[in-house]
C-alpha cells in the first residue's frame, strides 16, 4: 500500500507524518529552524526514515519559506513597470515598491484606447542595462482582458536584453490591476529563493534514495508539484493545512470551525458541509495585497507559547514568544503553563508551571489563590481572543458580496457549527472555548500533528474561470492567464461549457490533476447590445476541482 | 478616516428584456472598471453585502395595488433593501457616506404602484428615507435627483410632505419621459415649496449643470437644513446616453457629487453602459471617497454642441423668476363621507403601455396648519376597473389629522376592495382586502 508523507513547517515546530493507507504510521514534531528551513525539512524526513520506507506515493510540504522571505523583505530586486492608463490616481493605493509608469491604455473589454510609446521603451531598456535588476514585472490595467501591451513590451525587451527575466501581470488573470501587479512582482521577487530551495530539497530527497514526487501545499488548500507551482502560491499554506487536517479526520458533510493553536499563532478556518470556505478576495502578505487565492482564514498572534506578562496587576498575553513554556524548561510563563497548572493538560511539569506563573507576581503575593487567578485569566483571555476571531470569520462569511438576485435570496443557510480543535494547545483550551462560544468543541484525534496529516492527504486542485467576449472573439482564463481567440458562434450556449470542459481536462492532465471531482459553476450569459442590436455575448463561467483530501484517516491510529 | 460604504448589486440575473436598456449587461463594465481599479482595496472603502427589504418597509411608503402578489418584486426588494443597509450604516456612524450601486432603479415609482413605470417598480430612496424617519427619528430630508429624467415617483410620494425637500434637475419634460417636472410643481397645500423642479434645455453640459446646482439647488438645500441628503444618482445626463440629450461628462458627475455632498447616493438611470457608466460610477465613487477623480477620462469625446455661457444663465434666471412668481391654485372639494376640515383635491390620469395599466387617481389632502396633513388617495385602474384606497397619516401628524385618518379607514374598509393605511406617525401599516384585515405573514406566504 502507498505511503504518503506530510510536513507542515510552523513558526515554532515542524510536524511530520507518515501515513499508510488510512493509518498513521509515524508522527513527530521537531523544532523549526527559521533560518534554515531546508535542514528542518530534511530532519523531518529523516525522522520518518524515508530512506528505509519503500513505495512512497508522494511527499507534501507546507512551508513558510516564501511568506518569511516577503515579510522579512529578503526579496530579489525586480523592476516593476505599469501601464495604468487613466482612471483612479495610482497613488490612491499604497504601493510598497517603486514602479515606473508607461503610456498606453486599454478599456474594460481590452480595446486599445491609447497606443504605447516606443520611445519610453527604449529609455526603459537603457535604464535596465545600467541598473541592478535582472528581472522585470510588466503589468497593465485590463491586461487580464487583453495582454497585448504586456506581450509587446516583453518581446521588445527580450530582443534588447536577452538575459532579462520577464514576468507579466496577465499571468495572474483575475481583475484588480493593483493586486495583479503586486502578485506578478512578488512572484518574480521570490522565484530565485524558491528555486534554490526546491532544487536542494529535490537533491537531498533523491540522495536518500527516494524518488517520490514532491508536492507543495498552496493557500487555497490545493497542492501542485514542486516544479509546477508558482512560488507566491505557497504563502499561507499553514492555515490551509489545518483545515485539510480537520477534513481528513471528520465525516464528509459536516459544518465546523477549525481552530489550530500553534506556538505563537492560532489559525481559524471554516468548513461548510464538508467544503472549505474560500476567501472572496486574494491573500494579503505583509504590506502586499495579492491575487493569490486562499481559504477564508484568520490568523491571530496568540498561541501556547505566547509570553505572559503583568499589566496593572492583571495577566496579559503578548503577541510574541520568548522561548518554550516554563514547564518544559523555558524561561518565561506562557498559556501552556497556565493550562498545566489548571490540570487542563498533562504536558510539562506541574511544579515548574506553578513556579513560572508565580514569578509573574510580586514576591509577597505568590499564594495559590493568586496563581490560580493568573492562570484562569490567561486561559480566559486566550479563549476570548480566539472566540472573537471565530466571530469575525463567521461575519466575513455572512457579509460576502452577492451579485445576483438568486444569490441574495439563497444567501446563507443556517448552519449549526461545532468547533474542531487542532494543535499542541488544543486539549487545554477546549473546555474554556466551549463555554466562551457555547458550542460543542471537539479536540481532533491527532491534534498535535493535524496539519501534517492535512498536507499529506491534500488533493490536487485547480480552477478554470472563463471570460469570453464573442463580439471581440477573445477568451481568457483567469487562473492561468491564458488568452486566445474564440472561433465559436457569436451567441453560443452549450458549446461554451464544452469548450471550457475540454480545456480544463487537457490542462489538468498536463499538470497531473485528478479531475474526478470537476465541478461546474452556473454560466452567466450577457447579451451584448450595441446601437440596439445584439452583437454578441459575454460569457462567464467556471469549473473547479475543489480542495479536499484524497482520503480520511481512520480514528484508531497507531501511536509511535 | 472617513469611510465610504458601497453596495454593488448589479443583478446579473435580472432584466426587463434581452435588449432592454435595463438588462443584465448594464453594470457589467462598471464592475470590470471598479474592480480592476482596485477601488475595494482603498482603505476608506467598505463593501457591504446586499439585503432584502421587508414588505412593511415598502408599504410604509408605497401602496402596491391591486394586490402584492401580482408583482414580481424580488430584484426590487434587494435594491431597496441594499439602500436601507447603507442608510443604517450611515446612521450608526459606521460610514461617513455611501453609494448604493444597485439595479433596478426606482425614482419613477410613486405612492401607488400598480406596475412598473419607467423601469421602476419600487422607489429605493423613498423606502429608505421613510425607514430612517421611522427607525432613527430623522426629521428633515433632502432628496436631490440628478437623473436626466424627472424624478416623478419620488415627487409623488413626498409631494404633500413639508419635511422632505425634493429637488429634481432634469431634461425638460417636453422633450423626454416622463413628461413632468415643470417649475410650477412646487408641492401640496401644506408643503408648498418643498418640491423644486429645474427642467433644463437639451444640450446642457458640466458648466450649466454645475451653475444651476451652485446658484439654485445648493442655496435652497442649505436653507432647508436637512438632517440627511440623498442623491438619486442617475447617470443619463452623460453625453453618450442613448435615451437623452444632455452633455455632462464623467468628471462633471464627480464634481456634481462633490457639490451635493450626499450622505447617500443611490444609482438611478444611465444607459450608456459602455461609454458612460464605468466612468461615471468610478468618478462618483472617488468623489464620495475623497479621492482625486480628475484622471477619470472616458475614451469617447463630446461631439455635440454644448449649451452653456450666457444663453444658459439667462434661461436659468428666467426659470427662477417664473418659479418664484407662481402662486398655488387649489381646488377645494370633499365628499359627504369626509371628516370635518378643508380638503384639496388633485387629480391625475396616466397610462403605461409597458405594464398595461391606466391609473386614474384623486388625492385629497386635508389642509392643516400643524402638520403635513392626512392624505386620502382614491386610485383606479381604468383598464381593469380595479379600485383601491390609500390613507396616509404623515410623520409628525397632529391629533386632528390622526383622528381624520382613522375615521376614513373606518368608512372605507368595508366599502372598498383594497384599503391600505400608512400610519407613518405610529409606524403602523394595515391592509384590508374585501373588508378583511390581511396579516403580513399571510402576504409574505403569498408572494413567496
Amino acid at each position: 500500500m502507498d505511503n504518503t508523507i506530510g510536513i507542515d513547517v510552523g513558526g515554532t515546530f515542524t510536524d511530520v507524518i507518515l501515513i499508510r493507507g488510512e493509518e498513521v504510521i509515524k508522527k513527530g514534531k521537531i523544532t523549526t529552524r527559521q533560518e534554515d528551513l531546508l535542514t528542518t525539512i530534511l530532519q523531518a524526513l529523516d525522522f520518518v526514515e524515508i530512506s528505509d520506507t519503500p513505495s512512497i506515493g508522494h511527499i507534501t510540504v507546507s512551508t513558510t519559506l516564501v511568506t518569511n522571505a516577503i515579510i522579512q523583505k529578503r526579496l530579489h530586486p525586480v523592476e516593476l513597470v505599469l501601464f495604468p492608463g487613466s482612471g483612479m490616481r495610482i497613488s490612491a493605493l499604497n504601493w510598497p515598491v517603486p514602479c515606473r509608469i508607461l503610456s498606453g491604455e486599454l478599456d474594460f473589454r481590452g480595446r486599445e484606447v491609447q497606443p504605447a510609446n516606443k520611445k519610453e521603451w527604449e529609455v526603459l531598456a537603457d535604464d535596465l542595462r545600467k541598473g541592478a535588476a535582472t528581472s522585470i514585472a510588466i503589468s497593465g490595467k485590463f491586461s487580464h482582458r487583453n495582454n497585448v501591451l504586456e506581450e509587446n513590451l516583453a518581446a521588445f525587451l527580450k530582443q534588447e536584453i536577452p538575459e532579462l527575466k520577464i514576468a507579466l501581470g496577465s499571468e495572474w488573470g483575475q481583475s484588480n490591476f493593483y493586486r495583479r501587479s503586486l502578485t506578478a512582482y512578488l512572484n518574480s521577487a521570490c522565484t530565485e529563493i524558491f528555486s534554490s530551495f526546491s532544487a536542494q530539497l529535490r537533491k537531498a530527497v533523491r540522495a536518500r534514495g527516494c524518488n517520490a514526487p514532491i508536492r507543495v501545499l498552496k493557500a487555497d488548500g490545493g497542492v501542485l508539484p514542486l516544479e509546477k507551482i508558482r512560488p507566491v502560491e505557497s504563502i499561507y499554506s499553514g492555515p490551509a493545512a489545518s483545515v485539510l487536517g480537520a477534513l481528513a479526520q471528520n465525516d464528509g458533510c459536516e459544518s465546523y470551525v477549525v481552530v489550530d493553536i500553534g506556538g505563537t499563532t492560532t489559525d481559524i478556518g471554516l468548513v461548510l458541509s464538508g467544503n472549505p470556505l474560500m476567501s472572496s478576495s486574494g491573500a494579503r502578505v505583509g504590506s502586499f495585497l495579492t491575487n493569490v487565492r486562499s481559504l477564508a482564514v484568520r490568523s491571530i498572534p496568540v498561541g501556547g507559547d505566547s509570553a505572559v506578562f503583568m499589566e496593572n496587576g492583571e495577566a496579559c498575553l503578548a503577541s510574541h514568544r520568548l522561548g518554550p513554556a516554563y514547564c518544559i524548561g523555558g524561561s518565561h510563563a506562557t498559556p501552556t503553563d497556565a493550562m498545566r497548572f489548571l490540570n487542563l493538560t498533562d504536558y510539562g511539569s506541574f511544579s515548574k508551571a506553578e513556579e513560572g506563573l508565580a514569578l509573574l507576581l510580586p514576591e509577597n503575593e505568590r499564594n495559590p489563590e493568586a496563581i490560580q487567578q493568573v492562570a484562569l485569566t490567561v486561559v480566559r483571555k486566550m479563549a476570548d481572543q480566539i472566540g472573537l476571531a471565530i466571530e469575525q470569520l463567521l461575519m466575513e462569511w455572512k457579509a460576502e458580496p452577492a451579485y445576483k438576485v438568486w444569490e441574495v435570496l439563497h444567501h446563507h443557510p443556517d448552519f449549526r457549527f461545532t468547533i474542531r480543535l487542532n494543535g499542541g494547545g488544543a486539549p487545554g483550551i477546549a473546555t474554556v472555548l466551549e463555554q466562551r462560544m457555547n458550542t460543542e468543541t471537539i479536540v481532533t484525534d491527532s491534534s498535535e500533528v493535524s496539519n501534517a496529516i492535512g498536507a499529506a492527504l491534500a488533493k490536487t486542485t485547480f480552477s478554470w474561470t472563463l471570460n469570453l467576449d464573442t463580439s471581440l472573439s477573445r477568451y481568457r482564463i483567469e487562473e492561468t492567464g491564458e488568452q486566445g481567440e474564440w472561433e465559436g458562434p457569436k451567441k453560443p450556449h452549450k458549446e461554451v461549457e464544452q469548450f471550457l470542459r475540454d480545456l480544463a481536462l487537457r490542462q489538468a492532465q498536463e499538470m497531473g490533476i485528478e479531475t474526478k471531482t470537476l465541478q461546474t459553476d452556473p454560466f452567466d450569459y450577457f447579451p451584448l447590445v450595441e446601437n440596439y442590436n445584439t452583437v454578441g455575448q459575454i460569457v462567464r463561467g467556471a469549473m473547479h476541482v475543489p480542495p479536499g483530501v484524497i482520503r480520511r484517516v481512520s480514528r484508531g491510529e497507531k501511536d509511535e | 478616516m472617513n469611510k465610504t460604504g458601497i453596495i454593488f448589486f448589479p443583478a446579473f440575473d435580472w432584466s426587463l428584456g434581452e435588449s432592454h436598456p435595463e438588462r443584465e449587461e448594464r453594470l457589467l463594465y462598471t464592475q470590470e472598471q471598479i474592480f480592476e481599479e482596485g477601488i475595494m482595496d482603498l482603505p476608506q472603502i467598505k463593501q457591504y453585502s446586499p439585503g432584502v427589504a421587508d414588505l412593511m418597509d415598502v408599504l410604509r411608503t408605497q401602496a402596491i395595488f391591486p394586490r402584492l402578489e401580482k408583482l414580481h418584486l424580488d430584484a426590487h426588494l434587494i435594491a431597496a433593501g441594499s439602500s436601507i443597509i447603507l442608510g443604517k450604516a450611515i446612521m450608526d456612524k459606521e460610514i461617513h457616506n455611501g453609494f448604493a450601486l444597485v439595479r433596478p432603479p426606482g425614482h419613477h415609482s410613486g405612492a401607488t404602484v400598480w406596475g412598473n413605470r419607467g423601469f421602476c417598480t419600487l422607489n429605493n430612496e423613498a423606502i429608505l428615507v421613510n425607514y430612517l424617519r421611522a427607525h432613527y427619528g430623522i426629521k428633515k430630508v433632502a432628496i436631490i435627483d440628478t437623473d436626466v429624467h424627472h424624478g416623478d415617483g419620488t415627487q409623488d410620494i413626498f409631494y404633500y410632505d413639508p419635511n422632505v425637500l425634493c429637488v429634481s434637475i432634469h431634461q425638460d419634460g417636453r422633450t423626454l419621459f416622463p413628461g413632468t417636472g415643470f417649475t410650477d410643481e412646487k408641492g401640496g397645500p401644506n408643503s408648498w415649496g418643498s418640491t423644486l423642479n429645474i427642467p433644463l434645455i437639451p444640450g446642457v453640459g458640466d458648466e450649466g449643470f454645475l451653475y444651476a446646482l451652485e446658484n439654485w439647488v445648493l442655496p435652497r438645500v442649505e436653507e432647508f437644513k436637512p438632517d440627511i441628503i440623498i442623491n438619486s444618482a442617475g447617470q443619463d445626463n452623460h453625453y453618450t446616453d442613448p435615451l437623452a440629450s444632455m452633455n455632462v461628462s464623467a468628471r462633471g458627475y464627480g464634481k456634481i457629487t462633490e457639490f451635493i455632498k450626499p450622505d447617500l447616493a443611490v444609482l438611478e438611470g444611465g444607459y450608456s453602459i459602455q461609454g458612460a457608466l464605468p466612468y461615471v460610477n468610478l468618478a462618483i465613487l472617488l468623489a464620495l471617497a475623497g479621492e482625486d477623480y480628475s484622471g477619470v477620462i472616458e475614451p469617447q469625446k463630446l461631439q455635440r454642441r454644448e449649451i452653456g455661457g450666457e444663453t444658459f444663465r439667462s434661461y436659468l434666471l428666467n426659470l427662477k423668476r417664473q418659479n418664484e412668481n407662481i402662486r398655488p391654485n387649489w381646488t377645494l372639494k370633499k365628499e359627504s363621507c369626509f371628516p370635518a376640515g378643508e380638503w384639496v383635491c388633485i387629480e391625475k390620469n396616466i397610462f403605461y403601455d409597458t405594464d398595461w395599466f391606466q391609473e386614474y387617481r384623486k388625492d385629497y389632502i386635508r389642509k392643516c396648519n400643524h402638520c403635513g396633513g392626512t392624505v386620502l388617495t382614491l386610485s383606479r385602474n381604468e383598464l381593469t376597473f380595479e379600485k383601491a384606497v390609500l390613507v396616509r397619516i404623515p410623520f409628525e401628524a397632529c391629533e386632528a389629522c390622526v383622528q381624520t385618518g382613522y375615521d376614513l379607514v373606518e368608512h372605507f374598509k368595508n366599502t372598498e376592495k383594497t384599503l391600505l393605511l400608512q400610519d407613518q406617525l405610529q409606524n403602523k401599516i394595515m391592509l384590508w382586502h374585501d373588508g378583511r384585515e390581511v396579516s403580513f405573514d399571510e402576504q409574505k406566504n403569498q408572494t413567496a
